[in-house]
C-alpha cells in the first residue's frame, strides 16, 4: 500500500485540477499515467447494460485509455472486467478503507485490477461503506477523468452524481442510451436531453479528445470490425430456418421458449434446438429461460 | 395350560417373525405382557381383554402372561391383538393353534377387527418361512394376496372364529380379486394444463429418463399443476416395483383399507417446513420411512425448495446420490429404499421477478447469489433439467390455444424411450442416473453432436459435470426419438434444459 500526497510528483495531475482534491490517495497497485475514462452505471444493470458497459471498457483499454469505475455492483464491475480484458490498466476508486473491500464478494476482481493497476481510496483503512461516503468517492472517479460515461442510471442514481461533478469539473459528459420502457435508461436519457454526447461506439467517446487521437487511430480498426459484425448480427442469421426464429426475437425484450412456439406453430423441441444453435453463433443470449437478440462481441 | 399363536410386525421396511405365547396359571388373576413392546402393545390389555368376553368367550379370571418372542426385538403398534386373543383364547380351552398359521389384526372393543399396517411385508416374510395359512382382517385381504399363494383367510370378527376353533369347522378363504386397485389416483392431464409447451416437454424428458427436474418461475405460473401431471406420464409400475411400492405404502399405512397392488406411481409433497427425520426418515427410536422413501418409483414435489431447511436439503443427498438410504436409530438400523423424481420448485430470486418481461428484479445480484446458494452445489449437480414457467399474460389464458396432447399420448413415447434404455442396460439405472464411464458407453455422440457440444462447453463455459448432465439429458431425448446415436439435434435441445444465471 502506497501514500501519495497531493504534493507528490505522482499524484494525478488532472485530479489536482479540481476544487477540492483529497489531500493524500491511498493506492494499492501502480497508478497509471495514461489518459482515463470513467465508466459508471447501476448496480441494477440489465444484462444489456453490463454487456455494454463491458464492451465499451475493453475496446477503451485496447485503446490505450484507462477506465476508471467505483468496483460497485452491476456496471462498474462490468467496466473493470472489460477494461481487465483490454492491453491497458484499469483503476477502481472505492468509498470504503483499503482493508474493507465493499462488495465483499469483489474481493478477487480488486485483486486483479491492483496487479496491473490500481485500487484507490482516500478513506483510511477500516473506513465503512457508509451511505455518505459514495457521493464524495464520485468526485475522485470524474476527477480523474477526462470524460464520464454513463452507461444505466435510474433517476436520482449515485451515477448522475459522478455525471453532475464531471460537469462542474469541466469534464465530458457521455451516456449510452437504452430502451424508453428502461427505467434505467431515464437518467441516463435525461442526461442526454441536457447535452451529454448519445454513445454507440467508442469511436463517439475518443473522438471528442484531441489528445486521444492516437488511441483512436488505435481502435478504428477494431470498431470498424465491430460495424461488420454488427451489420452481419442486424441482417441475421443466413440459414432460413434460424432465421425464422431470429425475426421474432427482439434487442431489448426478451421472449420465451412458449411465445416463440406459439408464434411460429412449431414444436417446443425444434424451437430449442434453434435457439442453442443461434446462441452458439453468437445471435442470440439467453437467460433465465428468455431468450434477446444480441451483437457479436 | 399354554398356547401359540404365530405374528408379525415390521421393522424398517421388513417383515418379521413374532411368535405370541399366552400361559395361563393358578394365581392372582392379571394380565401381563412381556417382550419389549411400545405403549400401544400394553394398551392391548384392555382391548383384548374386552374383545374376547364381547365375542362370545370367557376371559379366563386367571393370572395371563403374554409373552412376545424373541424378546429382545422392540415391538410396537396394534397387530398382535388378534394372535394374542387366538392364544389365549386357545390356552383356556388347553388346545393347541398350528403352527403354520399367522394371525395379523386389531381388535375392537366389540371383538371386530381393524386393519393393520404392514400386512404386505409381514406375509411376505412369513410366506418365506413357511406359513401356510393367513388369519388377517378383511381389509387386508388384498393386500395380503399380493404376498403369498397360501390360504389367506379375512376375519371380520372374532366370534367367526369359535367354532373353527371349538369344533374345527373350517373357514371359507376369502375370494377377493388379487389386485382391486380399480381406481387409480385422480392425476393432473397434460391436456388440461394450458400453454407451457417448454416446461411440459421438460416433463416428458423427466419421466422418460428419470431425471430430477427443476422449475424456475414466479409465484403462481402452475409450477405445482405440472409437477403433479408428471405420475401421469410414467409408465405404471411392473409387478416388482408395485408390489415394493405397495408394501412401503403399507408399512406407513398409507394404503387406503381393501386396496390391492398399487401401479400408479406415488406422489408426495412434502411441506417446506419438514424436519429432516421426517424428509428422509428415521425418527423414533426404531427406523421409519420418511418421504423419500414414500416417493419411491414415484415423484417426490419440493415447492419452494429454498425455503427448506438447510439440514433437509443437505440429508437428500444421499437418496438422490444411492436411491437409497440407510437410517440408523437407537434401536437398530435399516436400509430404505429412496428412488424417485426429483421435481423441485423455486421463485428465480427472492422477488421473484428476475427474467419476467414485464416486471423489474429489484434483487441484487448478492440476494439472487445467496438465494440461488441455498440450493448447494451436490443438489444442483443431480438436477439434470432446469426449465424456466413464464407467467402467462391474462389474455393468452383466456385465448383458446393449440389443443396440448393428453397425458397418455406423452406417455406412450415414455414407455418406448424406457424400453430402448432397458435394451441397453437390463439391470442398470436410468439414463438420469448414468455416471461419467457408463455415458461413454451408453452416449455415443456423431461427430455434429460432439463438435456442438464442445463447442457449446467451450462457449457457454460449462464445467465438467455441466457436459455429462446435458449428455443425460440427450441421451433420453434421442431414446425419445428412437435414435442410438446422439445426432446434433438432441444435444441441442439438451442444451436449452441446462441451468441458467
Amino acid at each position: 500500500m502506497n501514500l501519495v500526497w497531493l504534493s507528490d510528483p505522482d499524484y494525478p495531475a488532472r485530479l489536482k485540477q479540481i476544487h477540492d482534491p483529497p489531500a493524500r490517495l491511498f493506492v494499492n497497485g501502480q497508478l497509471p499515467s495514461e489518459p482515463m475514462i470513467a465508466i459508471v452505471g447501476s448496480r441494477h444493470a440489465t444484462p444489456y447494460g453490463r454487456r455494454t458497459a463491458q464492451r465499451l471498457a475493453r475496446d477503451l483499454s485496447d485503446a490505450g485509455v484507462v477506465v476508471v469505475s467505483g468496483l460497485a455492483r452491476g456496471i462498474d464491475a462490468a467496466a473493470h472486467r472489460g477494461a481487465l480484458e483490454g492491453r491497458s490498466p484499469t483503476v477502481a476508486v472505492m468509498a470504503t478503507g483499503l482493508d474493507r473491500i465493499y462488495p465483499p464478494e469483489h474481493a478477487e476482481l480488486a485483486q486483479a485490477i491492483a496487479a496491473s493497476g490500481a485500487v484507490i481510496t482516500e478513506a483510511e483503512n477500516g473506513t465503512l461503506p457508509l451511505p455518505g461516503r459514495f457521493p464524495v468517492r464520485n468526485r475522485i472517479i470524474s476527477g480523474l477523468s477526462l470524460g464520464v460515461v454513463v452507461v444505466e442510471a435510474a433517476q436520482r442514481s449515485g451515477a448522475l452524481i459522478t455525471a453532475r461533478m464531471a460537469g462542474e469539473q469541466g469534464r465530458e459528459v457521455f451516456c449510452v442510451p437504452g430502451s424508453i420502457e428502461n427505467p434505467l435508461a431515464v437518467g441516463g436519457h435525461q442526461l442526454i436531453k441536457d447535452g451529454a454526447k448519445l454513445v454507440q461506439t467508442v469511436e463517439d467517446v475518443l473522438e471528442e479528445f484531441a489528445d486521444l487521437a492516437r488511441a483512436r487511430a488505435r481502435a478504428q480498426a477494431r470498431v470498424h470490425a465491430h460495424t461488420r459484425a454488427r451489420t452481419r448480427a442486424d441482417s441475421g442469421p443466413q440459414e432460413p430456418e434460424l432465421f425464422a426464429v431470429w425475426e421474432l426475437l427482439d434487442w431489448v425484450e426478451p421472449r420465451h421458449h412458449d411465445e416463440l412456439a406459439v408464434m411460429m406453430n412449431l414444436d417446443v423441441k425444434e424451437v430449442s434446438r434453434r435457439l442453442t444453435l443461434l446462441e452458439m453463433s453468437g445471435y442470440i443470449i439467453g437467460d433465465c429461460g428468455a431468450v434477446t437478440r444480441c451483437s457479436p462481441a | 395350560m399354554l398356547a401359540r399363536a404365530l405374528s408379525g410386525t415390521v421393522f424398517g421396511l421388513d417383515g418379521v417373525r413374532v411368535e405370541v405365547e399366552a400361559n395361563i396359571a393358578d394365581g392372582l388373576p392379571g394380565f401381563h405382557i412381556v417382550g419389549l413392546g411400545d405403549r400401544a402393545l400394553q394398551e392391548a390389555r384392555e382391548r383384548v381383554k374386552i374383545a374376547i368376553n364381547n365375542s362370545g368367550f370367557e376371559f379366563p379370571g386367571r393370572k395371563v402372561t403374554i409373552n412376545l418372542a424373541p424378546a429382545q426385538l422392540p415391538k410396537e403398534g396394534s397387530g398382535f391383538d388378534l394372535a394374542m386373543a387366538a392364544a389365549i383364547v386357545n390356552a383356556c380351552q388347553e388346545r393347541g393353534l398350528p403352527g403354520d398359521a399367522a394371525w395379523l389384526g386389531e381388535l375392537a372393543l366389540d371383538g371386530t377387527l381393524r386393519a393393520v399396517r404392514g400386512t404386505l411385508a409381514i406375509v411376505a416374510h412369513l410366506d418365506r418361512l413357511g406359513v401356510r395359512r393367513f388369519y388377517v382382517p378383511s381389509a387386508n385381504v388384498a393386500e395380503a394376496k399380493i404376498a403369498t399363494a397360501a390360504t389367506v383367510v379375512g376375519v371380520d370378527h372374532l366370534r367367526q372364529l369359535k367354532a373353527h376353533w371349538e369344533s374345527g369347522e373350517p373357514l371359507e378363504a376369502s375370494s377377493v380379486a388379487q389386485s382391486s386397485s380399480a381406481n387409480p389416483p385422480a392425476h393432473v392431464d397434460l391436456a388440461d394444463i394450458h400453454g407451457q409447451p417448454y416446461a411440459k416437454r421438460a416433463l416428458e424428458v423427466a419421466a422418460a429418463g428419470a431425471h430430477h427436474l427443476l422449475l424456475v418461475g414466479p409465484p403462481g405460473t402452475g409450477k405445482t399443476l405440472l409437477a403433479r401431471a408428471l405420475p401421469g406420464i410414467m409408465p405404471p409400475l411392473n409387478r416388482r416395483d408395485a408390489v415394493e411400492v405397495t408394501s412401503i405404502a403399507s408399512c406407513v399405512g398409507m394404503l387406503p383399507a381393501g386396496a390391492g397392488l398399487l401401479e400408479v406411481p406415488p406422489f408426495r409433497a412434502p411441506h417446506h417446513s419438514i424436519s429432516p427425520a421426517a424428509l428422509v426418515g428415521g425418527g423414533g427410536a426404531a427406523p421409519r420411512p420418511g418421504e423419500v422413501t414414500r416417493a419411491h418409483r414415484g415423484v417426490l414435489f419440493m415447492d419452494e425448495i429454498t425455503e427448506f431447511r438447510r439440514d433437509a436439503l443437505e440429508a437428500l443427498r444421499q437418496p438422490l446420490e444411492e436411491g437409497r438410504l440407510a437410517v440408523a436409530r437407537s434401536r437398530g438400523h435399516a436400509v430404505l429404499p429412496a428412488r424417485f423424481i426429483l421435481v423441485a420448485a423455486s421463485n428465480p430470486c427472492p422477488c421473484g421477478f428476475a427474467g419476467d418481461p414485464r416486471r423489474l428484479c429489484e434483487c441484487t445480484p448478492l440476494e439472487r447469489q445467496r438465494y440461488r446458494a441455498r440450493l448447494s452445489g451436490p443438489i444442483r449437480d443431480r438436477i439434470d433439467l432446469q426449465v424456466m414457467v413464464p407467467r402467462q399474460a391474462a389474455g393468452e389464458l383466456l385465448r383458446t390455444a393449440p389443443a396440448a396432447e393428453p397425458s397418455a399420448t406423452v406417455r406412450e413415447r415414455v414407455i418406448g424411450a424406457r424400453a430402448r434404455q432397458r435394451e441397453r442396460r437390463p439391470q442398470g439405472p436410468w439414463n438420469g442416473a448414468l455416471t461419467g464411464p457408463q455415458l461413454r458407453r451408453d452416449a455415443p455422440l456423431d461427430a455434429q453432436g460432439q463438435a456442438l457440444l464442445e463447442a457449446a462447453a467451450e462457449r457457454l463455459q460449462l464445467s465438467g459435470r455441466a457436459v455429462h448432465r446435458v449428455q443425460r439429458v440427450a441421451r433420453t431425448i434421442a431414446d425419445l426419438e428412437g435414435c442410438s446415436d446422439i445426432e446434433q439435434a438432441p444435444v441441442a435441445e439438451a442444451l436449452q434444459y441446462r441451468e441458467s444465471g
